[in-house]
């Protein structure tokens, strides 16, 4: 054996000690729960303006309360953005460039432009409802709907898009290994989204036929992203252990996985075959079950990629693919 | 407008780009006395990380961080060699690597981290909104965020300026400066470059045939994140020193990310627009 070839101290992947190669992100639940609301309202709106411009009359009397579950879900996400800021005070210096390289520029300026136009597109809604009178209700009803429609669905799927996207684009094992993070949030975001929808039009006795369409909507969004997380799961592999079998196992599998995915498919198609008030019962639970499953899925994802920025061999592990 | 807009935002021209500065860090000549570590600290005003013990040899300060800008690792080595066991130390003083690509700059959405005329990675202090997204794009687990209740610079993100200060005024990094073995070498990184692989050729004909530079333009770490202004010179892989074989730029992955959430998406408005438009 030659002078300069000593063993691996420690054995295993013999990095330095177990200090971990990359750094622990600093974001707190703000964060995962922004995700979960700007996916749902991207989801929302974009499942009202489907509806909207290709669903019958009653599709797009029940849907277009999709506009205001945006605009509502809206709300809270730049507060939320800018109070996990380490320096919330200079939060406009996001929109001080524009840097679409950078997934957070893309995501602040995008959340600046969608939500302005959920807004206006929500007050003209209830402009041609008469739910908003006078000069607003004036102003609110000259807003070019088809633009606000077209705009906010390109600016709402880019929201919901965006998020995994920037997990994804760090040194965070878990984050980074599969390619399928960002199509995985988008998928749970319009899930959330249009199942909110089904919830509001459930809650406003909507027709059957409305309720079972928007329910369609929603498995759709659902099955996929059944099959994208199962993608990524193995694509992950060993990687995702933290995820799948560490501390955060059973809010993924049940919540997640269990509760938030599968029993809402199987309960939606349950109420496939009922009319009136057992299908709006079965509806809005199954609704509200993606919903809750789209917040455990961010936040599993999210605290599972703290965990694993520990992990030192499957930092090793990305960096030698 | 336009000048209003900057002013406001503190958008200033750069300045004209200057011969590249960097450091050439060759282990072999480290003897772990962390003159540089103190010297950083002393020269930037950083705080002290407190007082552990970690029990990981002489290396009591564990990894860079947001006030710890150079770190000596003492990296122990045993083999038998048939008298009985044969010890070395390798001794390495980490430090922000000053990439040519560099991920956290690229991540960041302020513009706060700039590439200066030195080809240096700089965070501008009054211009980091500590978004906290540069700290997990760094793949070598540089950079890092102040806690925002802290007593130093709270809340913004801070990494080795290589003495941005000291080099508006000619003078050497304050770490290049202490360390007493040359261990540390600063200046012009193509200069730097020969000196390095002069002396590796010396240290390989030596027999040290483990040492390698890191983080030179023909090496393998150079593929996605490009030549390290600041790059070593080290006696095993670069693993054992914690260094990841090929460090990952996450820009060269993100299209085809894009591209899965956007199939997505569209293929929601798809089956949304035959759901709704397909109603008998
Ligand atoms: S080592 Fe990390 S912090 Fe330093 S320039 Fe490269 S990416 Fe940025
Ligand atoms: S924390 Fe500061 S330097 Fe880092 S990416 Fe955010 S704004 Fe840029």
């Amino acid at each position: 054996m030659d002078a300069a070839n000593f063993p691996r101290q420690g054995g295993g992947d013999g990095g330095y000690y177990n200090y971990p190669v990359v750094r622990r992100p600093v974001w707190t639940w703000e964060v995962p729960a922004y995700f979960w609301l700007g996916g749902m309202a991207a989801g929302a709106y974009v499942t009202a303006a489907l509806a909207q411009n290709f669903g019958s009359a009653d599709d797009r009397r029940v849907a277009a309360g999709g506009y205001y579950v945006a605009a509502a879900a809206l709300v809270p996400c730049a507060p939320l953005l800018i109070a996990d800021l380490g320096r919330p005070d200079r939060f406009y210096h996001m929109l001080r460039i524009f840097k679409p390289l950078s997934p957070m520029n893309l995501g602040a300026w995008t959340l600046t432009a969608l939500t302005p136009i959920a807004f206006a597109r929500a007050a003209s809604h209830a402009a041609s409802t008469g739910l908003l009178r006078g000069p607003l209700g004036t102003l609110a009803r000259l807003v070019p709907t088809r633009l606000a429609e077209l705009a906010g669905v390109v600016l709402g799927l880019t929201l919901a898009g965006y998020s995994g996207v920037l997990l994804a684009a760090t040194n965070i094992p878990l984050w980074a290994k599969s390619k399928l993070l960002g199509g995985l949030f988008m998928a749970s975001g319009l899930a959330s989204g249009s199942a909110a929808v089904t919830l509001q039009a459930a809650w406003r006795g909507a027709p059957d036929g409305s309720l079972h369409r928007l329910a369609m909507v929603e498995s759709a969004a659902s099955a996929g992203e059944m099959a994208i997380l199962t993608g990524y799961l193995l694509q992950s592999g060993k990687t995702a252990r933290p995820l799948t079998s560490g501390r955060l196992r059973a809010p993924f599998w049940l919540g997640a996985v269990g509760a938030g995915t599968l029993l809402p498919l199987l309960v939606h198609r349950m109420a496939g075959r009922r009319q009136g008030r057992p299908l709006r019962i079965l509806s809005s639970a199954a609704a509200l079950c993606t919903i809750a499953g789209s917040l455990a899925l961010r936040w599993t994802i999210f605290e599972a990629g703290k965990v694993s920025s520990e992990d030192q061999a499957a930092s090793f592990e990305l960096s030698s693919e | 407008m336009i000048d209003g807009y900057k002013r406001l935002m503190n958008i200033e021209k750069p300045p004209t780009p200057k011969t590249a500065k960097g450091f050439f860090t060759d282990t072999s000549l480290c003897i772990g006395c962390k003159a540089c570590e103190v010297a950083c600290k002393q020269w930037n005003q950083l705080p002290a990380d407190g007082f552990a013990m970690t029990g990981n040899s002489y290396d009591n300060t564990g990894t860079l961080g947001a006030t710890t800008w150079r770190h000596v690792q003492f990296i122990e080595q045993a083999k038998a060699n048939g008298q009985g066991q044969e010890q070395r130390w390798l001794m390495m003083s980490d430090v922000c690597k000053h990439c040519a690509n560099a991920a956290c700059l690229e991540a960041c959405p302020t513009g706060a981290l700039v590439r200066t005329e030195y080809g240096t990675v700089y965070v501008q202090q009054d211009i980091c909104n500590g978004c906290g997204f540069c700290v997990p794009a760094c793949p070598f687990g540089v950079i890092d965020r102040t806690p925002k209740h802290g007593h130093f610079e709270a809340g913004t993100a801070h990494k080795c300026t290589l003495c941005y200060d000291r080099l508006k005024d000619d003078m050497t990094p304050a770490c290049a400066k202490s360390c007493p073995t040359a261990s540390i070498q600063f200046g012009d990184v193509e200069e730097l470059r020969t000196r390095a692989r002069r002396r590796l050729g010396e240290l390989q004909a030596r027999g040290e045939s483990k040492a390698r530079l890191y983080g030179m333009p023909e090496g393998r770490e150079a593929e996605e994140v490009g030549p390290l202004h600041a790059f070593f010179l080290l006696l095993d892989e670069p693993e054992r020193y914690n260094l990841p074989a090929v460090p990952r730029l996450p820009r060269k992955t993100m299209a085809q990310r894009y591209g899965w959430s956007a199939a997505v998406g569209v293929g929601f408005a798809l089956v949304g627009a035959l759901v709704f438009g397909g109603r008998r």
